[in-house]
């Protein structure tokens, strides 16, 4: 199992968002977790990712049999865990090819391997940023600078893709994008797929998981796992809204 | 008066007793002229308006005593040299010119020496410095440099000539409880150009008194930076003055990233059409340092522009100050100016006073001024650090990102370098 969650119980604030959360990802599957506004979807990102706003204040999350609570957010980072951001920030200042190699170098520092040859490194994300349709001009400009919504979106896509994660949650990675970006996005999240890695979609609109077809459909409700099922269950959502699944399990 | 400053007169004597080799009779006098003024006027307090923020208390008790010491023999290897190629290199060690670590051939306009030597090949050059500096400095630390000051580099460049070779001058002080004064006399023929980088270090405590002025003909392009990374018990107060006359260019990039106290006031005189100045200013402080940066422009003349970009990174207890004053003339019409300040606290300790000044008396000018002031972005440290890039990492990155625009302009590429190198060595507090 690549992802354990148990009795997981996050608050931010004072306020407890998170009551009592379960969920196993194994390796190689693909989750998408859909909710209403509120129910928690985004707090379970940021938290998995290691955000201090987040107060974990009971249950345990395991990475790979590791206890990923007990690393700091760049820990989890080097040890394959990413975060595509629902609001990526612009960092201008901070070149989009020099965030890259430092970060794709930290990793391999971290899993004793040598620094990427730079040659080599340029012909890589290079690859990869035609893959997501990013004009080569951006790499050396700041960290989403200038970009619009859907540029931001194929931005972490893109970054993805050159930090070859383990274990990446795509936060509300569909919202706000046209059907063209969609599409970009999606190609590019299921170039990803393979059996050493796991994605947690999170999703506000079943649209996306047409393109990237989950293996399991997780509803996130008042901080909890309130039915799960497979794909079917997206379908069954778009239609009937969440009203039927909630009452279900209120009832 | 405090007993403090008449000791000056009987400095300078024993000073002059010492010396060897003819003295320059208007030399002396203007020595002379120049420490009268200290006498009367004494050293600024906290009271006087330019010095608010800036106590030079402690500096003004030991100036006076330490002007009697003097400089002791300097082990080789100490110096904080920047490797630059193919520069015009010319080394002062506490004060002196050292020839033997300097550039062989100096080209044609170039001297380098002690004043006196200087009085004796280029007198006219420098009575009409001095003249000119008695017009517009009215700091007392001007005068101290003109009564105390023993060496000097002056540059004069013919109408026309394009010195290849940047410029570099060197100041190392490594005699502690000493002062050095500096001296740096520039002459930009019609249409010049030249690039000047001015270093300031020291590994002991002493005072740096450095002074520098430009006289930019028709049509010439200066360029000058000034890097100070003086020793964190070391004290520095530096001018520059800065004359354009018509169409010429004047850009500038101070940074001070060393010493316990340094204060660094630049004064910009465009005094005819189509002169324009750009000016970076970096301020670089922890600990319990105190910083501070002074940019006059003064728009004289019609159809100038100037360009003032200031900031500052202060961590610990540090204390910075900015000041931007500028100065629009009733004739200076079609003036275009635009001053900013920004400064980044890297800790709760860290303290900024700015003061962006307009002094407006034309009417048809576009002028513009901002200061704001922040911490670094959270959300963007943990974006990167959600990349795998460690906190100290991430926040070097965001320090460096800050004065990047600053350091990119720097036009000396190894300064650049040693300027992010500085960057990455400011200190965080944690809170």
């Amino acid at each position: 199992m690549l992802i354990e969650i148990d009795n997981l119980h996050v608050s931010v604030e004072g306020a407890e968002i998170i009551k009592g959360l379960n969920l196993n990802i194994g390796p190689g599957e693909v989750h998408a977790i859909m909710g209403p506004n509120g129910s928690g979807k985004s707090t379970l990102a940021q938290t998995i990712a290691g955000h201090g706003d987040y107060e974990v204040t009971n249950g345990s999350i395991r990475f790979n049999g590791t206890d990923l609570l007990d690393m700091e957010a760049d820990e989890r980072a080097r040890a394959g865990v990413f975060l595509s951001f629902q609001y990526p920030v612009e960092i201008p200042g901070v070149s989009n090819v020099y965030l890259l190699k430092a970060a794709l170098n930290a990793r391999r520092k971290a899993a004793g391997e040598p620094e990427i040859d730079a040659v080599e490194f340029m012909r890589f994300i290079r690859e990869k940023a035609s893959l997501m349709e990013l004009d080569q001009q951006f790499l050396s400009r700041g960290v989403n600078e200038g970009f619009s919504g859907g540029e931001k979106k194929r931005n972490e896509i893109f970054q993805m893709a050159v930090l070859e994660p383990t274990f990446a949650v795509l936060d509300e990675t569909d919202s706000g994008l046209d059907i063209d970006a969609l599409k970009v996005v999606a190609n590019g999240v299921n170039q990803q797929r393979s059996a050493d890695r796991s994605f947690l979609l999170i999703t506000h609109y079943q649209r996306l998981l047409d393109y990237v077809q989950p293996d399991f459909v997780h509803v996130l409700a008042n901080g909890r796992i309130i039915r799960s099922g497979d794909k079917s269950l997206a379908l069954e959502l778009e239609e009937n809204g969440y009203d039927d699944v909630l009452a279900a399990a209120n009832g | 008066m405090s007993n403090n400053l008449t000791s000056l007169t009987n400095t300078l004597a024993t000073i002059r007793q010492a010396r060897t080799g003819q003295a320059t009779p208007w030399l002396r006098d203007a020595q002379d002229a120049a420490l009268n003024r200290i006498i009367d006027n004494g050293f600024p307090s906290t009271r006087q308006e330019n010095w608010k923020y800036t106590d030079v208390r402690k500096l003004a008790e030991a100036y006076p005593r330490w002007l009697e010491n003097r400089p002791k023999p300097v082990a080789d290897g100490q110096r904080q040299t920047i490797d630059l190629e193919n520069a015009l290199h010319l080394v002062f060690v506490d004060g002196q010119f050292n020839r033997e670590a300097s550039s062989e051939s100096l080209p044609a306009g170039l001297f380098a020496g002690s004043l006196e030597e200087i009085a004796a090949t280029q007198p006219e050059l420098l009575q009409n410095h001095l003249q000119r500096l008695e017009a517009v400095a009215d700091s007392p630390f001007v005068a101290l440099n003109t009564a105390f000051g023993e060496s000097a580099v002056l540059l004069l460049v013919a109408d026309g000539a394009v010195i290849d070779q940047p410029v570099y001058i060197e100041h190392f002080s490594a005699t502690d409880e000493l002062s050095a004064q500096t001296r740096l006399i520039v002459d930009l023929g019609r249409n010049s150009q030249v690039s000047i980088f001015e270093h300031f270090a020291s590994n002991a405590a002493v005072i740096t008194n450095s002074l520098a002025e430009f006289c930019c003909r028709e049509g010439s392009r200066l360029t000058y930076c000034k890097l100070q990374q003086e020793h964190t018990s070391a004290w520095h107060v530096a001018n520059q003055y800065v004359r354009l006359d018509r169409d010429a260019t004047a850009l500038t990039t101070t940074v001070d990233a060393g010493a316990l106290l340094a204060r660094n006031e630049l004064n910009i005189e465009l005094a005819e059409s189509g002169a324009h100045a750009s000016s970076n200013g970096l301020l670089l402080a922890d600990n319990d340092r105190h910083v501070e940066s002074r940019i006059n422009v003064h728009h004289a003349a019609p159809d100038t522009t100037s360009r003032e970009r200031y900031r500052s990174v202060l961590s610990d207890r540090a204390r910075g100050v900015f000041n931007g004053r500028i100065l629009v003339d009733s004739e200076a019409q079609k003036t275009a100016a635009e001053l900013t300040n920004r400064n980044l606290l890297l800790s709760t300790g860290a303290e900024i006073n700015t003061k962006p000044e307009l002094e407006i008396y034309a009417d048809d000018v576009k002028c513009a001024h901002g200061a704001t002031t922040g911490q670094l972005d959270e959300r963007s440290l943990f974006y990167l650090l959600t990349r795998g890039i460690d906190l100290q990492s991430a926040r070097n990155m965001l320090v460096r990102a800050f004065a990047s625009e600053l350091v990119a302009d720097i036009a000396v590429p190894a300064v650049a370098e040693r300027t992010g190198e500085l960057l990455t060595e400011i200190r965080y507090t944690p809170s």
